[in-house]
């Protein structure tokens, strides 16, 4: 199972606060605090980053256990590694772990999780507007924020 | 406090994170933050501090992990206020 989720960067400067008392507090592990602390080049980026593959790898979690929960600090990202324009990493949550891989650029963050590897090699997305209708094409995860619509199909 | 006077105080929170601004007038107890008011997930934490500032109480984590609904919320500003 794969899921996916997509934050515009400019819709989430709008929106969200991030240097809030107690935001990143609530939402990251004091490892993941570390590591946006340390990105000094562009924070805002890693916060988000993180954020991405929280929520990816919590939406194939839900759907699996069928528990919804807000527990963000529960799902603990691991062995991040960032490129130009990408990253990997892996979230684990409660005995188990997913993979992920992200890509970004100056407009969008969007992340892919995966249980296993190959079915994150195998994911096709699309990224685009959003539109209506696309649910007709069946995608296994959806993510809509501001300008954007990602689209996940394993 | 009863549960209409916490909706009362939390309205207004909520309607600084809701697109569609007449949904906040319409919350119960069964409304869900993300399914019915379309609340961004990343917001629901703005929320859970918002709500810890207006009735000065601290939401710990395990606590904050049920709130989803207003009923849930309800009960938590409850249970942490009456412990202060």
């Amino acid at each position: 199972m794969i899921g996916n989720d997509i934050v515009d960067l400019r819709q989430a400067a709008l929106d969200s606060n991030w240097k809030r008392k107690g935001f990143l507090e609530k939402l990251f592990t004091v490892e993941e605090q570390f590591l946006i602390a340390s990105y000094t080049e562009n924070p805002e980026l890693m916060v988000w980053l993180l954020w991405t593959m929280k929520e990816s790898a919590y939406k194939i979690n839900s759907s699996i256990t069928k528990l919804r929960a807000f527990a963000p600090v529960k799902l603990v990202c691991n062995n991040l590694i960032i490129l130009e324009h990408s990253a990997t990493g892996n979230v684990y949550t409660e005995g188990t772990s997913y993979c992920t891989a992200t890509e970004f650029n100056s407009d969008y963050i969007h992340t892919t999780a995966a249980e296993q590897l190959h079915e994150l090699q195998l994911a096709r997305i699309e990224i685009s507007a959003l539109y209506d209708g696309y649910h007709q094409k069946s995608p296994q995860s959806v993510s809509h924020h501001g300008r954007y619509l990602a689209l996940a199909y394993s | 406090m009863n549960e209409f006077e916490i909706i009362a105080r939390l309205k207004p929170i909520v309607a600084n994170y809701v697109a569609d601004k007449a949904l906040p007038d319409q919350i119960t107890e069964e409304t869900d933050f993300i399914k019915d008011l379309k609340i961004n997930s990343a917001n629901l934490v703005d929320i859970v501090l918002d709500v810890e500032e207006e009735f000065d109480i601290e939401i710990d984590n395990g606590s904050m992990e049920k709130m989803l609904t207003v009923g849930a919320a309800i009960a938590i500003i409850q249970e942490k206020s009456a412990q202060k």
